[in-house]
């Protein structure tokens, strides 16, 4: 086994990999901007409601998530106990886990591989505002806003209570006014979650992994007395209350600096944040959050045309039951799934770490599956809604993440892929380049087994944010990344004959198509599919940056031997392990040899052989339509690409259905359940980017120098409608309107873009644009 | 009670055992009403008190620290008739009744006396039970105490003990030649009252407790029912001769019959006593009073096909009402809140098995509440469910003055809002609501009341109605224009409008009916008659829809028609609705009616 590596190794690591490391996460801000007035005044069609509150029991299914692309929590809302459960992206136990097991794959465990954890609870107890003695009581999610109310009558009085978490302050804000001459009396508690202590305003603390984490509240009210008691803050008699919370880790995206800030002090960080936000009444905090969120929610407005009267009345939970019930679209309650994903990425994917399985947000300690980083579809999901929807800056978060890992990833594949017990080892004997496991962790280190193909799918996701945004500075950062994912690949591929054939192809070595059929299996499509796209960007890629033109022409011939995936003669489908023979389930939940019909587009259907697009659809068909939260939304993004507009649309109803007792579906919150095991739901936030970027993708499809409109538009939404703000590869922003299926009017902005086509039904423009010019296209025929 | 010593069933099979009986009796007819001209001497209203059992079952630190059912002791029977006469007689609480093993040593050894009867056991009763009798009478209470039925085994004594003012009458003589055994736990002989000498039995166990000045009377363990259903455990006729017994003393004392009675013989528990208990021990025997799940929340589910039986005279018997002390009841506010609504509208007897010198602020509160109280022991019907037995409950009751009793639940394990939709209690328009726990006006709801309610949590409300009357449109499940799949048939059914339903829905059985006319488009709830021997679900559905499953309570038997309304969204003009079993057994139905105003 080759030692640990020095901290000049991995200095020399990132040298060479030209990665440029960030600054801690957590740190002190420059002045925002602070608007004189509310910048934005919310709307209803951008308002989710509730007629029922959170208890500490449901908060994962009933808590209304905030945050702030780090700092994040699940509010309750309860009126007589507001539970915040407060989280930041970077709350990690684990390390590097360098050490494999046995068969040569990689620990999962709590302690080695490590979990997201919550960082903080805070409490906000009302005695006298217990929700059995309350009425008329509301909540809502203000998408647009960014804001969370609620309200209710106590005694003739309305009590009113608004939540957020501020960026450019980075603290969360509750605000709890009233009117009607009420007095709010009552305590604030801020406790840790890992058996720190009970502490009144601040605490702080480390993991056995070094990791120091702490937070700080601080309470004001007017009218009545605040003071700190014990381990509470007791207020009493106030007309109104303001409470800030902030907190973080000294968590670092460095490898070198071992993923640490070593005089980063979290807690008296936290204590200077709420400090520095007390001194501006709550008022102008919520304009200045209000400003900072609104300027990036509403980069996307979105119509699928008119609900009735009937269903506007219904509160969200009512609506989506009555959604499922009745059978009966309902275009703005559809719509506005579709924003709180959008809400919840800005929320939760911002100057950190990405977004993991659940996102930000978790009700305990342990999440299912660490709330890790699952690279075999969960975290390419959860970004391919961002540069479709108006979100391209909350696609950085990814781009960060990798770049931090990268030098770690490449240490730990050149010292451990090729150990003997490792069964996906290169059996050419060589070793270069790096890949990951199938799940990361934020400290450079893998989790449960090897997933040599991970390194290409997330290249390709990162490829695919340049092919959106034409960012030279985005291309030029993961310009190393898809480097060394080639020479990975150039050193795995083995020679092969087709049966049958004269002909040599180069294949994947041994490996699992994702989570299905035989775990050694050799030129598994997943596999070919993804190498074939990443040695097609990483050739582009040298050629825009004008690097490494001999190491681009050896990737290029490599491409070009690499064997394509076939249609079975026995199935008819789209083959998934190089066999002709089903070897796995039917209806898998893995589209995984789909993927070059989505997020791919080796499969098209406007110019790839009938044969091809025949078994893609005849695998699709076989799949089903009736899995669970991401798996639906993957199905329906490639009925999408297979214009096939019902079949897409009747997933994303499928997803919308109400979970219940743990069934698969939205729950009250709007997150996606997934029902692991009979009656046990859990929290898996993919669903809730994949669906939406599957309605996005129903709407408009693009590719380099070709966007498509309304490939896939249902009957449901084919009325009226409208959406601004749609990104499409090639660097191009559409703002479209529709009537009867067919567009009004199309209005092209290049964001980087020179050339593309703009097509619908048989019609097929081309538009030539500076960046920053735009051009607005008439007259669509079906 | 159902005692460790007695009980040889958990209670999840007793109940099992009562579905099979009720579905063995499900030929019976439908009694006719309660029908009383003149107020009844007892129980005109549901009585008030308090019970020793719940402290005796429970293994809380330090109830019972001489062994299990060790609470029972004079003292403590005195002092909690003492806190209950300071904090409670006010209200209207006046029983304390004395449950399982005044007879019985610490080691749960019976003890009788020379003609077979239950003797008080000294260590627990040293002034015997005339002495407490009479203390409770002082504070201006009522004394309760308690039996099992069937002779006892220990009274047997080889078939020779006498009976008391019998000449010639022994223990052999008021039993079966075989010995079997009867009630809940067949510690007891069954009586034979063909035999001349066994209801004299019966009038010397009724005399001791009258010449002790008892004034209530629990009969443990009686069948069919107590988990027990046959011939051998029918004791129809012990509460037939404890009546004629009770009445020939000249005291008035109050018979409460106990438990899972046997709804099939309810005209028989009308008949012969003031109260019967319709579910198992609410109890848990755990280290709390009771726990929601086992077994407060059962009651929703079990006590609508009860709702009609119950009037002054005789009422439905929930069991203890423990809502005292959060921490010792094992239950948190919402719950408690919601056990003590449930009671109150059903008009449960309301006696309390708490610490009554332990009750903290808010156990109090509830227990003292005299608008809720009022709704258990004003003139009013008990209330039942208008809408189905699903995690979000409406129950209400129309009062004589016109208002209705209306209170909501939220059965789910986390919070919920819940509807009260007024056209569910056959008005439209506005109506005033009051809060009765909370003793507020809430001021003038148009069409309905949505409140946000805690998991397990209620309200409970008194709505005044200022709206019109709803007009209906009905249509017979058996109208001939409807689809009938599957198995479903019409079928007769005497107490069904049009004297027929549709049955057999069960494993794709579907009923669809078809013309169901809405004037416009929007969500109504339409009222659906159906008869269900047992709680069944059935998903309805308009034009199609996916519908949603609903869980219909039971209606008793399979000749009685209850109704529940359920929303379906309809489109103006001409709407299917259909009722499919899916993969189960749902209910039959009579007929719905939609509103057409």
């Amino acid at each position: 086994m080759t030692p640990e590596p020095s901290r000049r190794d991995l200095l020399a690591l990132a040298a060479t990999t030209g990665v440029l490391t960030g600054l801690p996460t957590y740190t002190a801000g420059a002045a925002p901007d602070r608007p004189d007035s509310l910048p934005y005044q919310g709307s209803s069609d951008t308002t989710l409601w509730w007629q029922a509150p959170a208890d500490e029991h449901s908060m994962i299914e009933q808590g209304l998530p905030v945050g702030n692309g780090r700092l994040g929590a699940l509010a309750s809302n309860d009126p007589g106990r507001e539970l915040l459960l407060v989280t930041d992206a970077t709350m990690w136990t684990g390390g590097r886990n360098d050490t494999l097991d046995a068969d040569g794959q990689f620990p999962y465990g709590r302690a080695d591989f490590g979990s997201f954890t919550l960082l903080a609870r805070l409490t906000v107890d009302l005695p006298d505002h217990d929700l059995s003695a309350v009425n008329g009581y509301r909540r809502t999610l203000d998408l647009a806003r960014g804001v969370v109310t609620t309200s209710y009558v106590r005694s003739g009085v309305t009590y009113r209570r608004e939540i957020f978490a501020s960026h450019p302050d980075d603290v969360i804000v509750l605000h709890f006014t009233q009117s009607g001459g009420g007095r709010y009396t009552g305590s604030v508690t801020l406790e840790g979650t890992h058996g720190e202590g009970e502490t009144a305003v601040s605490f702080g603390a480390a993991f056995p992994n070094g990791l120091r984490y702490g937070a700080a509240v601080k309470a004001y009210g007017s009218g009545g007395r605040v003071a700190v008691r014990g381990t509470r803050i007791d207020f009493s008699g106030c007309r109104d209350l303001t409470v800030l919370v902030s907190g973080g880790t000294n968590y670092a995206p460095d490898a070198q600096a071992g993923y640490r800030a070593p005089a980063l002090d979290p807690e008296k960080l936290a204590r200077a944040k709420v400090r520095d936000a007390a001194a501006h009444s709550a008022d102008v905090l919520l304009r200045t959050h209000v400003a900072d969120h609104h300027a990036l929610f509403g980069q996307l407005d979105l119509s699928l045309g008119p609900s009735t009267a009937e269903q506007r009345s219904l509160d969200t939970w009512e609506r989506l039951k009555a959604r499922a019930r009745d059978g009966v679209p309902d275009p703005e309650l559809e719509a506005q799934y579709l924003q709180f994903g959008r809400y919840v990425m800005i929320a939760g994917s911002r100057d950190s770490l990405p977004l993991g399985l659940q996102g930000l947000w978790l009700d305990g300690n342990d999440p299912d599956w660490m709330g890790d980083y699952h690279t075999d579809i969960n975290i390419q999901m959860n970004y391919w809604m961002a540069d479709r929807a108006g979100l391209a800056r909350s696609f950085d978060a990814l781009t960060d993440y990798c770049l931090a890992q990268l030098p770690s990833w490449t240490d730990l594949t050149r010292r451990l892929f090729d150990d003997p017990r490792n069964r996906y080892r290169n059996s050419t004997g060589k070793n270069a380049g790096w890949t990951v496991a199938i799940s990361t962790n934020p400290y450079g280190g893998g989790g449960w087994w090897w997933h040599p193909a991970g390194n290409a799918w997330l290249c390709n996701s990162l490829w695919e944010h340049y092919e959106f945004t034409g960012s030279r500075t985005h291309l030029e950062k993961i310009y190393p990344l898809l480097k060394g994912a080639c020479e990975f690949w150039e050193a795995r591929l083995l020679t092969t004959t087709l049966p049958g054939t004269a002909r040599e192809v180069l294949i994947a070595d041994s490996d699992w198509s994702p989570e299905h059929g035989p775990l050694d299996a050799k030129g598994i499509t997943y596999a070919q599919e993804l190498v074939w796209a990443l040695f097609g960007n990483y050739c582009v890629a040298a050629a825009e940056l004008k690097r490494d033109s001999g190491f681009a022409a050896t990737v290029a011939g490599l491409r070009k031997r690499l064997h394509l995936p076939q249609v079975s003669p026995k199935t008819g489908w789209l083959e998934e392990w190089m066999s002709p023979d089903n070897l796995g389930e039917t209806t898998h939940r893995h589209l995984s040899p789909l993927v070059g019909l989505f997020p791919g587009d080796r499969i098209r259907p406007d110019s790839s052989p009938s044969d091809l697009v025949a078994g893609a659809t005849a695998l699709l068909t076989a799949r089903g339509m009736e899995s669970f939260g991401w798996a639906n939304a993957w199905r329906s993004l490639c009925w999408a690409r297979l214009k096939n507009a019902e079949n897409a649309y009747r997933l994303v109803v499928n997803n919308l259905r109400p979970s219940s007792d743990g069934s698969n579906g939205t729950a009250f919150n709007l997150f996606d359940i997934y029902e692991v095991d009979k009656g046990r739901g859990i929290f898996q936030i993919d669903a809730n980017f994949g669906t939406p970027a599957a309605m996005i993708e129903m709407l408009l499809y693009s590719r380099p120098g070709h966007i498509e409109l309304l490939p896939a538009l249902p009957g449901a939404w084919a009325a009226s409608g409208s959406v601004t703000g749609v990104g499409a590869r090639g660097g191009f922003v559409v703002d479209l309107r529709w009537r009867d299926g067919i567009p009004i009017e199309a209005r092209i902005r290049s964001v980087g873009g020179r050339t593309t086509t703009v097509a619908f039904g048989g019609t097929s423009r081309t538009v030539t644009l500076r960046p920053g010019a735009s051009v607005t296209l008439k007259d669509f025929a079906r | 009670m159902r005692s460790s010593s007695y009980s040889v069933m958990p209670a999840r099979t007793l109940r099992a055992l009562v579905v099979l009986a009720l579905a063995a009796g499900a030929a019976v007819t439908a009694p006719t009403a309660h029908a009383e001209t003149t107020a009844p001497a007892l129980a005109a209203k549901p009585y008030m008190g308090w019970s020793s059992w719940s402290m005796q079952s429970s293994k809380y630190p330090g109830l019972n620290p001489e062994g299990d059912y060790s609470y029972l002791t004079e003292a403590n029977v005195l002092k909690q008739a003492g806190a209950l006469a300071a904090k409670l007689k006010k209200y209207g609480y006046e029983y304390v009744n004395i449950d399982a093993g005044w007879w019985m040593d610490k080691a749960w050894k019976s003890g009788f006396d020379e003609y077979g009867r239950q003797k008080p056991d000294p260590t627990r009763f040293p002034r015997g039970m005339k002495a407490v009798a009479d203390d409770l009478h002082a504070k201006g209470l009522k004394a309760g105490i308690y039996l099992p039925a069937g002779l006892e085994k220990g009274a047997y004594g080889d078939g020779k003990t006498p009976i008391w003012n019998a000449e010639g009458c022994t223990t052999a003589d008021i039993v079966y030649d075989d010995l079997r055994t009867t009630n809940g736990w067949d510690s007891s002989y069954k009586l034979d009252f063909a035999k001349p000498c066994t209801a004299k039995y019966i009038d010397s166990q009724a005399r001791l407790i009258a010449d002790w000045g008892y004034d209530f009377l629990k009969l443990d363990g009686v069948g069919p029912g107590s988990g027990k259903s046959g011939d051998q455990y029918d004791n129809v006729a012990d509460v037939a001769a404890w009546n004629r017994a009770i009445a020939a003393t000249g005291r008035p004392i109050h018979l409460e019959l106990s438990w899972s009675l046997d709804i099939g013989h309810a005209p028989d528990w009308k008949k012969y006593s003031q109260g019967w208990r319709l579910d198992t021990d609410v109890e848990c025997y755990c280290n709390t009073l009771v726990s929601w799940e086992n077994s407060v929340d059962d009651r929703w589910d079990d006590t609508p096909a009860w709702t009609r039986h119950a009037g002054p005279g005789g009422w439905n018997d929930l069991d203890s009402l423990d809502v005292g002390n959060g921490e010792m009841d094992g239950l948190t506010k919402a719950e408690r809140q919601s056990y003590a609504t449930l009671w109150a509208i059903a008009k449960s007897p309301l006696y309390t098995g708490d610490d009554l010198t332990r009750l903290d602020s808010y156990g109090l509160s509830l227990l003292t509440n005299r608008e809720v109280i009022a709704v258990d022991q004003g003139p009013n019907p008990p209330a039942h469910p208008v809408t189905p037995s699903d995690p979000q409950q409406v129950w209400a009751a129309k009062n004589a003055d016109g208002t209705y009793t209306v209170a909501l639940f939220n059965l789910a394990d986390k919070p919920a809002s819940v509807t009260a939709d007024w056209s569910t209690l056959g008005f439209t328009g506005k109506a005033t609501v009051r809060d009765l726990w909370n003793h507020e006006n809430l001021g003038t709801y148009r069409n309905r009341i949505t409140e946000a309610l805690p998991a397990h949590g209620s309200r409970l409300f008194t709505v005044t109605p200022h709206g019109t009357t709803l007009r209906w449109t009905g249509i017979e499940a058996e109208s001939p224009s409807n689809t009938l799949s599957g198995n479903a048939s019409v079928a007769d059914c005497s107490a069904c409008s049009g004297g027929k339903k549709v049955g057999n829905l069960y494993v794709g059985g579907k009923l669809t009916v078809n013309g169901v006319v809405a004037p416009k488009a929007g969500t109504y709830q339409i009222k659906v008659a159906y008869v269900s021997g047992d709680a069944r679900s059935v998903t309805v559905s308009a034009n199609g829809g996916t519908g949603t499953a609903h869980k219909f309570p039971a209606t008793g038997d399979w000749g009685t028609v209850s109704s529940v309304y359920v929303p379906v969204t309809l489109k103006a003009g001409t709407n299917t609705v259909s009722f499919d079993s899916g993969t189960g057994y749902a209910p039959d139905i009579d007929r719905i009616d939609v509103p057409q105003s």
